[in-house]
């Protein structure tokens, strides 16, 4: 389970419970941004929570705050909460004050081009230079911003990051695994809180909806099809909380959470279509209407699962990675998370 | 708000020193050809002699007390144990399912003078028991048994059958779930008992059932007028729907549901050693994730179970879910071994991948079926 304890958490959920009711999503997305929910976020330095103290943050532990992450995904928040925060880390990891306002990121990688979930809302970009070991902070309102073609509500724009000049830049000894390892984790919470939030829909329509005189929840064909979906949740839920606690445990150096994080991110990408279909077919029409809330999850599940690439292309390489170790590690992670190969380290 | 509740154990080197042992036990064993490595072991590779050994050493009867010869460790540390052996596809079919659920059951049931008395053989690895739940009425619809218990003045007496009974051809005893009155008008869940029956008494009869792979692990018992003493009721009479559910989440969370072709894949690894294709890399790394999470879920309930408590749903997801992948494993792994030419599989990637195919039927059928699992599922989520 995802620890929604504590003040983050806590205060988070309160917030988003108060200010992200079921038309605020929808709201949204007609354009009317909202700006009372951001900013009762900011009020309460929630963006920061992963900030280190000596930059104004609050220096909360890791795990602290991916239950306010969950809280966040279960209200299909419309504001780039999750991704100031990461943006917020990453700047803190440079060394950088984090970013006034609201934050999006991108890594870097050959091109030099990046897509920016958010890309419309965020005020600043934080990027990771893989080739010059660099974070830097852009004032995303003065660049050019072309909208993509997104799945997601949230957006997504292209930034090509030429000519640009960085507000702030500082060097990072963290690697790109080490990124990957954040962003991933963050990203499977937000998506097991989704498919749960979006079996929570399911169970109240089938259980009112009735047909052939009795309610859908009676037939045992959508009993067995909700059982399953629940069954794909629950293993996105431990996936994500074992990429979480790993992450936690590893936060001096995150690079040795990325076997955890790619394990969370290739379960539950997988599992998107598992839980989608049948929560789209217990639903009839009506979850296919833009009207009703479960595009609000299902159209997320379906960009993020895509988010720094699909899950096709992880599970690749995270098979690269475990090929060039030996049986004997890789058994050793699959039983108790522990992915260093001391071996090769020594060597 | 989570729905399931599956907690995230912090790792524990303590553990892993316990794995050191059993990893240099497993190897040694094999390779001195004690025994060859099997998917579905802890079903169907039985061996007395290797049963004794691990007693010897200490690996059965972990979490009960040394008073009834047992070593007062953790469910967590018979947990890498049985995780170990599974990898190793050992042959610990003879004491897994003892050690699994009946230890326990006379731990909570059975008299002093039982505990006694089994308890120190079980740990021993010199003592089995066989499961009887199941007969020809009573399969998914368990509440269906027919098999009775009369009271009469020496004890009760057991007239009926048992089906499915694995192993029971050497096993020393059945705990069966058995109608000691009758059912409640349409509640049949009342009247039920589970008595211990020492399997050498007058009129029991086990008969072998062949599988389709010519194996004869599983039998038919027969019950006719046998007699056993009043202290072979375990737990309360009438009480045994509640006590055989309660015993489940122990039985369907464990590793078996899932490591039980981890054989399969792990031999194949050896023999893809540096000649994997990118289509092979792709569906390791789908495979490790599932289980990995696999591992995090079954965990998280060994550890309620430590701590007394006994999730049903969440062991139901996990039997699930692991059976799925579990087969899944199999066909994934034979996809990649289209990297090497037929002609370079070893013997025993042949043996062990036929072993895996053919045992594979049975592994979404005991302990309850998909069906079944997605049933109680469902119930949790309010749907029935």
């Amino acid at each position: 389970m995802i620890n929604t304890q504590g003040m983050v958490a806590e205060t988070a959920t309160k917030i988003y419970t108060d200010l992200c009711a079921r038309e605020v999503p929808h709201e949204a997305e007609a354009g009317r941004y909202p700006q009372a929910l951001w900013d009762a976020l900011t009020e309460n330095g929630l963006p920061l929570a992963w900030v280190s103290e000596a930059n104004g943050g609050f220096g909360a532990d890791l795990d602290e705050v991916f239950g306010a992450i969950w809280a966040s995904a279960q209200a299909a928040s419309p504001v780039p909460f999750a991704e100031t925060l990461i943006a917020n880390w990453m700047l803190d990891r440079a060394g950088l004050a984090p970013a006034d306002g609201s934050a999006s990121f991108a890594l870097s990688g050959h091109t030099p081009s990046a897509d920016i979930p958010f890309g419309m809302h965020a005020d600043k970009i934080v990027l990771f230079d893989e080739a010059h070991h660099e974070i830097s902070l852009f004032d995303n309102r003065v660049a050019v911003r072309s909208p993509e073609e997104s799945l997601s509500p949230d957006g997504m724009t292209q930034f090509v990051f030429s000519g640009h000049v960085a507000e702030q830049s500082a060097k990072t000894d963290l690697s790109r695994q080490a990124f990957e390892a954040l962003i991933l984790t963050v990203r499977a919470v937000q998506m097991a809180a989704a498919m749960e939030s979006a079996l929570n829909l399911s169970i109240d329509y089938v259980t009112q909806r009735e047909q052939f005189g009795r309610p859908l929840s009676k037939f045992q064909a959508i009993q067995q099809q909700l059982a399953v979906a629940a069954s794909e949740c629950a293993a996105a839920t431990m996936a994500a909380t074992q990429a979480a606690s790993a992450i936690a445990r590893h936060s001096n150096d995150p690079e040795q959470a990325w076997h955890e994080a790619v394990i969370a991110k290739v379960q539950i990408g997988h599992s998107v279509e598992a839980v989608t279909v049948p929560f789209h077919q217990v639903h009839g029409a009506m979850g296919y209407t833009q009207e009703y809330d479960l595009h609000h999850y299902t159209r997320r599940l379906w960009a993020w699962r895509d988010a720094l690439g699909n899950e096709h292309l992880w599970s690749k390489r995270l098979g690269e990675a475990l090929a060039v170790t030996s049986p004997d590690q890789v058994w050793k992670g699959v039983t108790t998370g522990d992915w260093t190969d001391r071996k090769s380290v020594a060597s | 708000m989570q729905r399931f509740n599956f907690p995230v154990v912090q790792p524990d080197p303590a553990l892993e020193e316990l794995r050191g042992e059993l990893q240099a036990f497993l190897k040694e064993e094999r390779e001195a050809g004690n025994f060859r490595p099997e998917p579905e072991c802890w079903m169907a590779s039985a061996d007395p002699e290797f049963s004794k050994k691990m007693g010897e050493r200490g690996w059965i009867g972990l979490t009960w007390s040394s008073q009834y010869g047992g070593h007062d460790k953790s469910a967590l540390e018979r947990y890498i144990v049985t995780e170990e052996t599974l990898r190793s596809g050992a042959p610990v079919a003879a004491h897994w399912i003892a050690d699994r659920q009946h230890a326990p059951m006379l731990l909570a049931h059975g008299t002093e003078e039982q505990k006694l008395d089994i308890l120190p053989r079980i740990a021993a690895g010199e003592c089995y028991f066989a499961i009887g739940l199941s007969e020809p009425g009573a399969g998914s619809d368990l509440a269906n048994v027919k098999t009775k218990a009369e009271k009469v003045p020496e004890g009760w007496k057991i007239n009926g059958q048992k089906i499915w009974s694995s192993g029971a051809h050497m096993c020393h005893y059945m705990v069966a779930l058995l109608r000691t009155s009758p059912a409640d008008g349409r509640n049949r869940h009342v009247g039920l008992s589970q008595i211990m029956i020492d399997l050498s008494l007058p009129g029991v009869t086990i008969k072998p059932i062949v599988d389709l792979s010519g194996d004869a692990h599983f039998n038919e018992v027969y019950f006719e007028d046998v007699i056993v003493p009043d202290d072979c009721l375990l737990g309360e009479e009438g009480g045994g729907w509640k006590q055989v559910t309660g015993e489940l989440a122990m039985e369907r969370s464990g590793p078996e549901r899932f490591l039980s072709s981890y054989i399969t894949l792990e031999t194949a690894l050896y023999q893809l050693s540096g000649k994997m294709g990118s289509d092979s890399h792709a569906r390791l790394g789908k495979l490790i994730a599932g289980l990995r999470t696999l591992k995090g879920m079954s965990w998280g309930i060994a550890n309620l179970l430590d701590q007394g408590v006994s999730p049903e749903t969440e062991a139901a997801l996990v039997k699930d879910l692991g059976n799925r992948l579990e087969n899944d494993l199999t066909q994934q792994v034979r996809a990649m071994l289209n990297d090497l030419s037929s002609e370079d599989w070893s013997p025993d990637m042949r043996r062990i991948m036929n072993i895996g195919v053919l045992r594979s039927p049975p592994n979404t059928l005991r302990g309850g079926t998909t069906e079944v699992m997605r049933g109680i599922t469902a119930r949790q989520l309010g749907l029935r």
